[in-house]
């Protein structure tokens, strides 16, 4: 379990008292600190409405208002274009976003050359995808035949990514009988996937317009010197596809790579992959290369759980660079129930989720049945909604079994009788919010047999409240002491637990404090913010952007990206800063960051390159300081 | 719940819907037999290995023959004083969480009661025998990964990759400290062996879904299909009823026209000849208008201008045009056909030869069928309309459209308008030298055309370029539409 502390790099340089009170400095100063550029990569994610992760990655963003962010976005159907952006903050200076729903180049005709070298690309892809692995994954084996094979994968990747940013759009090509028979041989092959060897042409076709779509990002036209090429860091919020524009960045502009994953898109695949064998072998083996890739070529990995980390490294990734990042949760609405654990009724467990049934409620009825004999007075609530039509069938299901077991039960003859056992919902009259539904228990119960991240238990572990759970998924690693654990499918076990918590005040209330403090400080955004905020220090400290500023002769400019262009926040005298201003938002607005953060002198025409080699092919970048005088650069484009 | 849902993160625990709530109850009182119960063997296997024993053991042992198992101690055999398994992570144990275990003889809440999941109808022949009989449930202790692989048997006959394996076994909630149990590290050297393990000897194929068939959007084209004919018809009549009115024929013409254009849309728009989206082609449609017609007024105005004329109107030559329009149908009719057996045929063959040697012949029979189809309707226009046989050039014409709306229909749009292109600049040209022939000093610019309509009549332009350029793209469909690519169906984007 990754228990890092939190990596603050904060230092408060405190005034003496014997200064006077003029003179004090700021407060606090950031030791260290450097202004970053980050690309982050999203796919069907964060600046739209209804992405995945959005209020992941809008707190991150809002978190680090001391860097610049240019957001890059794939949206995954028609629909989420449509219903538009979450408001962005304002050191967002660009959002760039291309759909991956529909192939935008259907009209691109490549010429004999091009259709030579894509014709070789992907067979050269097809066959490291077709080729069957002599032992293990490549992280068990890590030998030389992975490696190679890794290499053949990354190489043709990129021999396709070099062809589409020459010759345009790949969507008619990699759709085209060219591509199908390319795959056809692949399979054919000796020494291929023994499942692949049986594809017919459906299962070709089938398998060549999942590529198309999986290598969409490949024909964007993200990775100009003015896009992906001027960022510092790329940081992809999931991995996958989302992690391959980031993959091409580094591989034209030697970008260092970052990738979060929260879920594991390839075992994500695995689950929801269909269709016959020799298809589902395929694209299998490609997801898998295309994950072993993202994962050699990242510079850093950030899995959000042990879970993820584990299948991090099962696919190779190198232990040193993986650095778990748990999620960070708003503990802000958590804090009036979590400073008062003494509110709850001491005979009341809580269950708060989602009602589905992987979260094993007959289990938790069962269970409660035993606590009803040996603590007679104790109640069950079951706060949370059906998930789907599944979910609904399985709450009847619940509710007619605890129907069964639990008598209707009153106080005296006189008193309305009450079922021990209630069903309730968020926004009820007995439970306005979610916090509240924390607050009535005593006891928090989670008995899943499925459990990714519980993000209930976090919860409860924010509102101090003592928890009970199944062994499963990532709950030992969130709960870490301060609660008790069970076996999943064990009503008798968890019988018992309950029973010795609801027996046990002091233990209650020693576990809440201890769950308490254990949440705030893993789980909260601001230890997310950080650490993200340490990493890409870190990552951009080791793996600097070479950036080689060229003069109009080609010839190399020294110091034409000088350090000065890192410091945060502004460092020139204070009578410039009106000239830079408006320079600075044409560059900002214009997308040319290297104008920004350049000194006077190197302010001409200037020509950036990656490589000295490629120098001449890259056409000269219009001056941007055309008007005025030539101002001191490292305003920051605000 | 709200936050549930919008961090995103509960992705992580979802993919839920892989487990029916049946289905999961199902497993878990397979678990309490073939699992618990062989464990609860393999714990004590010393004396309480007999059956009176067995019995006696209380409910409350098996959590905690399982704890001491899950935690991966190795001394196993202690389950009965194996501390209870809620203490094991409590940071300060406290006196009172050693709770009694004294299992409740009345316990009818038994988490896993072996006797009464038995008979429960998944349960395969050898678990049952695990569960019921004693050497079985001694056999089931040896090889705990063989029932494991059986619950699981689908997702192993299943998978194509140990991942796979994995990852359906995490889903089902087997965890490392789960696969500890059956002697492995983590879920994935389990799923490992159970990959390795499924037998694939001898296997058969498993039976394929089949292919989907062709996009219909609904039924209605093909009926739809006969809509440019029968406007074509109707507009053909009008013009004979009215004749003798020369502004009423001209506006029930034109907009007889009008209406078979848009019938011709309509037609097209949906069915097998629909055009992929992306590939609206303005100059197409064009072209496509000249060539229709040439055939309708082309001939007339060729004889007559290599007599000198035009002396007045000319004859208008109506029975083609309806032919072609009333072929639209067969044409769309053909077209479907030729989808449905070539996607059969996808299904059936094995590799992209194959499948072009097999759809070539079927590419050239429906192509005779429309043929005959035109050929019949064409000679049946003449005669109900009373005008001259010689539809040689109406047919050359029609085989030229289906061939460039079948070539456009499945993703090769280039070609088609090109030749289309070619062809009516071609018969565009026939025409301006026969009129610029009459200019001092230029009377040889028409010659040709004068040659070919002296040896066959002025029908023979249209034969022979649509002919040519039917011919051409003839030979490009017999290369192209035995791709099996244009035979793909179109990505479901959504």
């Amino acid at each position: 379990m990754d228990n890092r502390p939190s990596r603050h790099r904060l230092v408060r340089i405190r005034s003496s008292r014997c200064e006077p009170p003029g003179e004090r400095r700021l407060p606090k100063r950031e030791i260290g600190g450097a202004r970053v550029r980050i690309g982050l990569l999203t796919e069907g994610g964060y600046p739209y409405v209804s992405g995945d992760a959005r209020l992941w990655c809008d707190r991150l963003v809002r978190g680090l208002e001391r860097h610049e962010l240019d957001v890059y976005a794939l949206s995954r159907s028609e629909r989420q274009e449509d219903e538009g952006w979450i408001p962005l903050p304002s050191h967002v200076r660009r959002v760039r976003t291309a759909p991956l729903w529909r192939a935008e180049d259907g009209g691109v005709a490549h010429g004999r050359r091009a259709r030579r070298r894509f014709a070789e690309a992907y067979g050269e892809l097809a066959a490291a995808v077709c080729t069957a692995r002599a032992g293990g994954l490549a992280g068990e084996a890590a030998g030389g035949g992975s490696e190679a094979e890794a290499d053949r994968f990354g190489n043709a990747l990129y021999a396709l990514a070099e062809l589409a940013r020459d010759e345009g759009g790949l969507a008619g090509a990699l759709r085209s009988e060219v591509a199908v028979r390319a795959l056809e041989r692949a399979c054919r092959a000796p020494g291929g996937l023994r499942a692949a060897r049986e594809a017919r042409v459906p299962d070709l076709l089938t398998v060549a317009a999942h590529l198309e779509r999986a290598l969409r990002p490949l024909s964007l036209d993200w990775y100009e010197d003015d896009g992906l090429g001027s960022v510092d860091l790329c940081h992809a919020a999931a991995g996958g596809t989302a992690a391959l524009p980031g993959l091409l960045a580094r591989h034209f502009h030697e970008v260092p790579l970052l990738v979060t994953e929260y879920g594991v898109p390839l075992r994500a695949h695995y689950l929801g992959a269909s269709g016959d064998a020799p298809v589902r072998a395929l694209l299998a083996a490609f997801h898998r290369h295309l994950t072993v890739e993202v994962y050699r070529q990242a510079t850093c990995l950030t899995p959000g759980n042990t879970h993820a980390r584990r299948w991090q490294e099962r696919c190779g990734a190198d232990r040193t660079k993986i650095r778990t990042v748990y999620p960070g949760m708003d503990a802000s609405r958590f804090a009036e129930v979590g400073e008062a654990p003494e509110c709850s009724d001491p005979h009341t467990l809580v269950w708060v989720g989602r009602i589905e049934p992987t979260k094993d409620l007959i289990s938790l009825l069962h269970a409660f049945a035993e606590i009803r004999r040996a603590e007679p007075k104790a109640r069950l609530r079951i706060v949370g909604a059906a998930a789907g039509g599944e979910g609904a069938a399985y709450l009847g299901h619940c509710k007619t079994l605890a129907a069964q077991l639990f008598p209707d039960e009153a106080d005296g003859v006189h008193a309305v009788g009450d079922n021990p056992v209630s069903f309730e919902e968020i926004g009820d009259p007995a439970v306005p919010d979610l916090a509240e539904a924390y607050a009535a228990g005593a006891v928090v119960v989670l008995s899943s047999v499925v459990e990714g991240f519980p993000i209930s238990l976090v919860e409860a572990m924010f509102c101090g409240r003592p928890t009970v759970s199944t062994d499963v998924g990532a709950v030992v690693e969130v709960i870490g002491g301060t609660g008790l654990v069970v076996p999943p499918r064990n009503p008798r076990a968890l019988a018992e637990a309950c029973v010795a918590l609801l027996r046990a005040p002091e233990r209650r209330a020693r576990l809440g404090a201890a769950a308490r403090s254990r949440a705030l400080e893993l789980f909260t955004v601001e230890q997310n913010v950080a650490a993200f905020r340490g990493i890409y220090l870190e990552v951009v400290s080791r793996a600097p952007v070479r950036k080689l500023v060229l003069d109009d002769t080609g010839e190399p400019l020294p110091f034409g990206a000088p350090a000065e262009s890192r410091v945060p926040g502004r460092w020139t005298e204070s009578r410039l800063v009106t000239g830079s201003l408006g320079v600075a938002g044409v560059a900002g607005v214009a997308g040319l960051g290297l104008v920004t953060g350049r000194p006077r002198w190197a302010l001409g025409e200037p020509v950036r390159a990656t490589t000295p080699a490629r120098a001449t092919g890259v056409p000269p970048v219009p001056p941007a300081t055309a008007t005025g005088e030539p101002v001191p650069a490292g305003e920051g484009a605000r | 719940m709200s936050e549930l849902r919008l961090d995103g993160l509960d992705e992580l625990d979802g993919l839920d819907e892989l487990d029916e709530p049946d289905e999961l109850d199902g497993a878990g009182g397979l678990d309490g037999v073939g699992l618990e119960g062989a464990l609860g063997a393999r714990a004590s296997r010393g004396p309480a290995s007999s059956p009176g024993v067995k019995a006696l053991r209380g409910p409350a042992d098996e959590p905690a023959a399982e704890a001491s198992a899950g935690s991966g101690a190795g001394p196993a055999s202690g389950g009965k004083l194996a501390p209870p398994p809620t203490a094991t992570l409590d940071p300060a144990p406290d006196p009172t969480a050693t709770l009694d275990p004294a299992p409740d003889p009345t316990a009818e809440l038994d988490p896993a009661p072996p006797e009464s999941a038995a008979p429960s109808p998944k349960v395969g022949g050898e678990s049952l025998a695990a569960a019921t009989s004693k050497p079985a449930l001694r056999r089931g202790a040896v090889d705990p990964v063989k029932a494991l692989m059986h619950r699981h048997r689908e997702l192993c006959e299943r998978a194509v990759d140990p991942l796979e394996i994995a990852a359906g076994l995490e889903a089902h909630g087997v965890t490392d400290r789960t696969a500890a149990r059956f002697r492995h590290r983590d879920v994935f050297s389990l799923a490992e062996e159970m990959y390795a393990r499924v037998p694939r000897d001898g296997e058969t194929p498993p039976e394929r879904d089949p292919v989907p068939g062709a996009p219909g959007a609904g039924r209605g084209w093909a009926v739809l299909a006969l809509l440019p004919g029968a406007l074509c018809a109707a507009a053909v009549a009008g013009v004979r009823l009215v004749e003798g009115q020369p502004r009423v024929v001209a506006a029930v013409a034109a907009i007889g026209a009008l209406a078979v254009t848009l019938g011709l849309r309509v037609a097209l728009g949906r069915g097998p000849l629909r055009a992929p989206s992306g590939t609206r082609s303005r100059t197409r449609a064009w072209w496509t208008c000249w060539l229709i017609a040439y055939a309708l007024l082309g001939d007339g105005l060729l004889a007559a201008g290599l007599d000198d004329g035009p002396h007045g109107r000319w004859p208008l030559a109506a029975a083609p045009v309806l032919g072609l329009a009333l072929a639209c149908a067969p044409a769309i009719w053909c077209a479907h056909l030729l989808s449905v057996r070539a996607r059969r045929k996808l299904a059936a063959s094995r590799g992209l030869a194959e499948f072009a040697d097999s759809v070539r012949p079927l590419l050239l029979g429906v192509f005779v069928l429309y043929m005959c189809a035109l050929a019949a309707l064409l000679a049946l226009c003449g005669a109900l309309l009373d005008e001259p046989a010689a539809h040689a050039g109406a047919g050359a014409l029609g085989a030229l459209l289906l061939f460039a709306r079948l070539l456009t229909a499945h993703g090769s749009a280039h070609a088609p308008a090109v030749v289309l292109c070619t062809a009516s600049l071609t018969e565009a040209f026939a025409l301006v030298t026969v009129f610029a022939s009459r200019l001092p000093g230029y009377s040889f610019l028409a010659v040709p055309v004068e040659t070919v309509v002296a040896a066959w009549g002025p029908g023979a332009v249209p034969t022979l370029v649509c002919g040519t350029a039917a011919l051409v793209l003839l030979v490009h469909a017999t290369r192209t539409l035995t791709r099996a690519s244009a035979h793909a169906l179109p990505s479901e984007d959504t």
